[in-house]
């Protein structure tokens, strides 16, 4: 069958992909895969599941948890009650079981915690803007967070005298230790945002006039619904399940008596019922539906059940009870199922005649919340949903008033931890957006949903780690219930991962990632293709020579391409032995070597060799080669692109990824290169040799690059080339470097566009 | 016309087809002592009993230096310089070339130059007190010196005080120069790496603007440009009715109204100096005396010969930004240890390539100790001392 380059290409993106070297023996090496894998698109932040677990089987737990800490500033609280779709969207679940992937994040929080925590450094404010943010839930705090480390100045208000919102005051302690939600709020405070406790904002007009440039409100939901049944409001031992947690969370007690009923099916209901318990209190729970349709948990209604929460499904509160002005009681009915309501969960029907009573000196409510309101002014101009939310652009977080912001449970109703966080992040965003004048709203496409297949080697069935938890005898208290997994099964649990998409994507191909940069080319086909290929060591050829290998995708069928390693080699006589190699690489690659006579010559060790390809650039005497990405190759395609004349754009390999489905602008040609330091002064001029109008190079954001600082050379390179080219008459606006970020991949055509722009005024 | 004809032709030209093989070539031939792969004679052998094939894989073709020792030492008159410059000419063609130094960047910018369109900035370096005319009798040449030295920014060498101190000198003399700027590279370098057709290109738009000005005599501070203006030139673009002289020549015709400033009487010690013959100027061009005749009349600084001198002078190890590697570091490390061996303490050339390659093998601190030896261009060190005019 004949194959083609846009084929590999199709195949990579949808299929498992492997290289092999027939002639070594069985290896066979998994490809990159360009799209991310389900757990990270089932995550509202997208945190990079894969890389974390991957870099945990390797023990390299301070790197793993860096990769959490990139998306999510509570690793310790979303480790423990985060409702993780990750792992329901788990591939591992078609197999076995979904990974640990919750308990394996908080593994990974309590092996700092353990190690001691380093505080953070404060981050400097660039930036003039305040900003006010209201209510120190998951949402405020991430928002803040996003923008104290933006370089703004950030200020939290909190009405209550403890910072953390639901989670604090929501969620109980056995759960979720306060130290835990101390620990990372301080962690937050330490960047420099300002925590203002006990402070009820009362009033908007007033914080702009403060000078607050922009406001989040996060306030959450935390008024609860009415049950609308007769009895309801007219007896002493009645109490909203917000209102109890809030005081058992904040005093240690709360007044209930010995029989507790609680109404209602989803976490707050399940963690009051727990909550009376360790209280000790015998409680009951009412839910109107099955347990199935339980939005609780499942291993949270699990717990409760064995810890002797009494639970009565398919009822309903009809009456509560009063003698003396106090409860005594309440009146239920019995349901059944029937058809799916706009839920889609089945509607309960009640049962005519199955009335029936529960004792009971304590009745908490926990049907649902909504926002309270109560704060705002009677004039306020924002406008409101029916469920007395706020309302805002789904895409922006925009409310109708300028320079305000709203996000998480006040704006979608009772919801998650993570979802408030992923509203914190996109609040953060748009006010940096707001606060610079650009549009809020940017072009991004939507995340693509790809389907995989799964690999069937080399992994068998495993079973999940299960954490240990506290004895039953021991759970009248509020310690914590979930106990951790140990280091040795953490490990052992993470290489469950299937690795979909095979590459860590832990931008770790730097200095300890072994994943070597390969050209592939089809017999026949003057295209190649730049992939990442783990290495083996002892079953991958360590050879700068083209090798013959096999690309595989579908089950037994091979196609033969021609893979070139891409990495530095020093051609023995051309080396002057000046050391400029040496001193630029910043793998130590290179190294000085005496030869007999007397003369050094550099030799580079190809093991720590990762292609970057910046020493070939600064090379006086052309001694090095790239392998398959010699200056010849990309002088060629510069050559065949340039047919017109027109913009020449090199950019580094992940710069490439990003932009890969940018369309192509007129006149403009990108050509991949590995790092953008390996864009020589030469290439360069060659470029406007070929009669290219202007050459701009685009690298990754300083600090960022996958190999340490190529872009640094590459920022020289340019500098070196536009002085020369000035002296030959092209002007410094046709010559350029940038940088783009993974974060604003849309950037890239405003980059274009204005270097198209400054070059045709240059003219 | 056929390959194999254009190289019979090149033999016929070069009176390749005199040698004996005696091998004297190789024993003078600086590449041949290091790498012994590289034999002018057995090159020459190949294009005379071997296929083209076999003799345009020959490693010497690309990293002979052109710096025509073995031509001095032929008894039979092998031109080997010209027949290796003719037989990169039929490589180029078909697609073959040597190792560009520095990625080729040197090699676009001389064929940028190439085109006609350009419009340089290359006289941004004319400071006040320098003055230049738009015509006139004389022109001064710059070459590439505005290049080179961005290029080589990183050597720290100052290769644009080569030109100011030319001007300087030229006004000391009384002369106003015509500097053009629209110059070009003269097109040494690529004629002599086998790129004839941008050479030619280049000869022509050069010569037509030495036309424009009006000029009769061209002054270059460079060896190479000097050379090829006068001797390369006239082949392509006709009889040229100007008279090219290299700044070491106008300093020797005009020794006697020069002033030079008197060491002793400001309480300096003299100067032990030696000097590096260009092979551009020496050799090919035969102009020995001249910087000599120069150094010694600057007051105060003596020259002292390195063993290999004149004909039989080192060259500077690279040539053409071409294979410049090992046997060059080689080369220059070994040159300039002869030239700290005369007891000299300053090394004058008068080419600035000598300058760059020089240099260049000093800028490793390995090597630094055994080579270290000041190095000046002659232009600059004459307008150094020279007395400021009343
Ligand atoms: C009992 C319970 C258990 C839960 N369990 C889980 C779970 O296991 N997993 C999970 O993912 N989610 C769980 N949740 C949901 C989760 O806690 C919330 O979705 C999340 O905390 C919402 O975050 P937020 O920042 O939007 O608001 P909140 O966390 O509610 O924070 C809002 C803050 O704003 C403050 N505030 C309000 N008005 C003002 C004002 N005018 N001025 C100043 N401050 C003000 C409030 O005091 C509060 O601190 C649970 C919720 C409850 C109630
Ligand atoms: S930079 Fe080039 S010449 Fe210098 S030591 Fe390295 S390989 Fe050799
Ligand atoms: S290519 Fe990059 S990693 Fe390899 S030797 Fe050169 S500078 Fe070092």
């Amino acid at each position: 069958m004949k194959t083609s380059t846009a084929d590999i290409i199709t195949a990579l993106k949808t299929k498992e992909v492997y290289l092999q070297f027939p002639q070594i023996g069985r290896g066979r090496y998994p490809i990159r895969k360009i799209e991310p894998s389900k757990c990270k698109v089932g995550c509202p932040i997208d945190t990079d599941v894969k890389a974390y677990l991957g870099l945990i089987s390797v023990g390299k737990f301070e790197k793993a948890l860096e990769v959490v800490k990139r998306d999510n500033p509570f690793p310790g609280i979303c480790g423990r009650v985060c409702v993780h779709p990750c792992e329901t969207e788990c591939r591992r679940n078609e197999v076995d079981q979904a990974l640990a992937i919750c308990a394996l994040k908080r593994f990974l929080a309590d092996y700092e915690l353990n190690k001691g925590r380093i505080k953070n450094e404060p981050i400097k404010s660039s930036r003039r803007e305040k900003i006010a943010v209201i209510g120190s839930g998951p949402a405020g705090l991430t928002a803040a967070h996003d923008l104290v480390r933006l370089g703004y100045r950030v200020t939290v208000f909190e009405e209550l005298p403890v910072a953390g919102g639901m989670l604090y005051t929501g969620i109980p302690e056995y759960r979720l230790p306060r130290e835990i939600i101390k620990t990372e709020i301080d962690a937050i405070r330490e960047l420099g945002v300002k925590i203002e406790l006990n402070t009820r904002i009362r009033d908007l007009n007033k914080l702009q006039r403060q000078g607050y440039g922009a406001i989040f409100i996060a306030v959450g939901a935390h008024k609860g619904l009415k049950l609308r049944i007769p009895g309801e409001d007219e007896f002493e031992g009645f109490l909203d399940c917000i209102t109890f947690l809030r005081a058992v969370n904040l005093t240690g007690k709360a007044k209930i008596g010995k029989k507790v009923v609680v109404i209602g099916g989803g976490n707050a209901a399940i963690d009051s019922a727990r909550t009376a318990l360790r209280l000790g209190s015998n409680v009951h729970i009412v839910y109107r539906r099955s347990r199935r349709e339980m939005p609780a948990n499942a291993w949270e209604v699990e717990e409760a059940e064995r810890e002797g929460v009494k639970m009565h499904y398919l009822a309903s509160p009809v009456q509560i009870i009063g003698e003396d002005g106090k409860v005594v009681g309440m009146k239920c009915i019995r349901n059944r199922l029937g058809p799916p309501d706009s839920s889609g969960r089945r509607r309960p029907v009640s049962i005519k005649g199955s009335e029936f009573q529960i004792e009971a000196d304590t009745i908490i409510p926990a049907i649902s919340q909504e926002p309270d309101l109560s704060w705002l002014p009677k004039v306020h101009g924002l406008k409101i949903s029916k469920w007395n939310s706020f309302l805002v652009d789904q895409e922006t977080l925009a409310t109708n008033l300028p320079g305000i912001f709203a996000g998480g449970d006040c704006v979608t109703g009772p919801r998650t931890v993570i979802e408030a966080i992923a509203a914190g992040h996109l609040a953060a965003r748009s006010i940096d957006r707001y606060l610079q004048g650009k549009p809020l709203r940017d072009e991004a496409k939507p995340r693509e949903r790809v389907e995989f297949e799964i690999p069937t080697q080399p992994k068998g069935k495993k079973e999940r780690a299960q954490m240990r938890k506290l004895s039953l005898q021991k759970r009248r208290s509020f310690k914590e219930v979930e106990l951790g997994i140990a280091k040795k099964r953490a490990v052992e649990e993470s290489t469950r991962c299937l690795r979909c998409g095979l590459c860590f994507e832990c931008a770790e191909c730097t200095p300890n990632c072994d994943k070597r940069l390969v050209a592939l080319t089809i017999p026949g086909e003057a295209s190649g293709l730049l992939l990442r290929v783990p290495v083996d060591y002892a079953q991958f050829p360590l050879s700068n020579e083209p090798l013959q290998g096999e690309l595989s995708w579908a089950k037994g069928e091979g196609y033969p391409v021609i893979v070139e390693p891409v990495i530095a080699k020093v051609r023995d006589d051309l080396c002057r032995g000046c050391g400029d190699c040496v001193e630029i690489c910043d793998y130590s690659a290179p190294q000085l070597y005496e030869q007999e006579n007397g003369v050094k010559i550099s030799i580079i060790d190809q093991a720590l060799c990762k292609g970057c390809g910046v020493c070939a650039t600064i090379c006086p005497s052309s001694a090095i080669t790239m392998g398959h990405y010699s200056d010849g190759r990309i002088n060629r395609f510069v050559e065949q692109s340039l047919t017109k004349k027109g913009i020449v754009c090199f950019v580094c390999n992940w710069v490439y990824n990003l932009i890969e489905d940018v369309e192509e602008v007129a006149g403009l040609r990108v050509i991949r290169v590995i790092c953008s330091g390996r864009i020589s002064p030469a290439l360069i001029l060659r470029a406007f040799e070929n009669g290219a109008e202007g050459v701009i190079g685009i690298g990754c954001p300083q600090g960022e690059c996958h190999y340490i600082s190529g872009n640094e050379t590459a920022e020289q390179n340019f500098q070196r080339a536009k002085s020369i080219l000035r002296t030959l008459g092209i002007s410094a606006e046709r010559v350029k470097f940038e940088r783009l970020s993974s974060d604003e991949p849309e950037r890239f055509d405003e980059i274009i566009s204005s270097f198209a722009e400054a070059i045709k005024k240059a003219r | 016309m056929e390959i194999k004809t254009e190289i019979q032709n090149i033999v016929k030209r070069t009176k390749a087809y005199n040698c004996v093989e005696c091998g004297k070539c190789s024993s003078v031939c600086p590449i041949s002592l290091l790498n012994g792969v590289c034999l002018p004679r057995v090159t020459v052998r190949k294009a005379l009993f071997e296929t083209t094939d076999v003799l345009l894989r020959d490693e010497l073709l690309w990293s002979c230096l052109n710096c025509g020792l073995c031509f001095e030492r032929c008894d039979f008159d092998v031109r080997f310089p010209e027949f290796i410059r003719d037989l990169r000419i039929v490589a180029h063609k078909m697609g073959q070339g040597g190792v560009l130094s520095h990625n080729g960047a040197l090699q676009s910018i001389m064929r940028m130059m190439a085109s006609a369109e350009l419009r340089q900035n290359r006289l941004g370096w004319l400071s006040r007190g320098l003055e230049t005319a738009e015509k006139g009798e004389y022109l001064y040449f710059v070459g590439c010196l505005p290049y080179f030295d961005t290029f080589f920014a990183y050597l720290d060498l100052d290769l644009l005080n080569i030109a100011k101190s030319t001007v300087k000198i030229l006004n000391y003399l009384g002369i106003t120069p015509v500097l053009m700027p629209d110059e070009r590279c003269c097109g040494h370098d690529l004629y002599w790496t086998g790129d004839l057709e941008s050479f030619k290109i280049l000869a022509q738009l050069n010569w037509e603007a030495i036309k424009a000005t009006g000029a009769k005599r061209v002054i270059t501070s460079c060896p190479e440009c000097y050379y090829m203006l006068k001797q390369e030139y006239p082949k392509y673009v006709g009889k040229m009715e100007v008279e090219v002289i290299h700044i070491s020549q106008l300093l020797s015709e005009n020794l006697p109204e020069l002033k030079f400033r008197k060491p002793k009487a400001e309480g300096r010690k003299p100067r032990k100096v030696t000097f590096q013959d260009p092979c551009r100027l020496g050799r090919f061009a035969g102009v020995y005396e001249e910087p000599r005749e120069v150094i010694a009349a600057v007051e105060g600084n003596k020259l002292y010969e390195m063993g290999k001198n004149r004909r039989e002078a080192i060259c500077c190890g690279t040539s053409g930004w071409m294979t410049c590697g090992t046997w060059s570091k080689q080369i220059q490390v070994a040159r300039l240890e002869e030239a700290r061996r005369t007891g000299a303490g300053l090394l004058i050339t008068s080419c600035p390539k000598c300058m760059i390659h020089f240099k260049c093998a000093q800028a490793d601190r390995d090597r630094a100790k055994r080579a270290k030896i000041e190095i000046q261009d002659l232009a600059t060190f004459v307008a150094e001392n020279l007395m400021e005019r009343r």
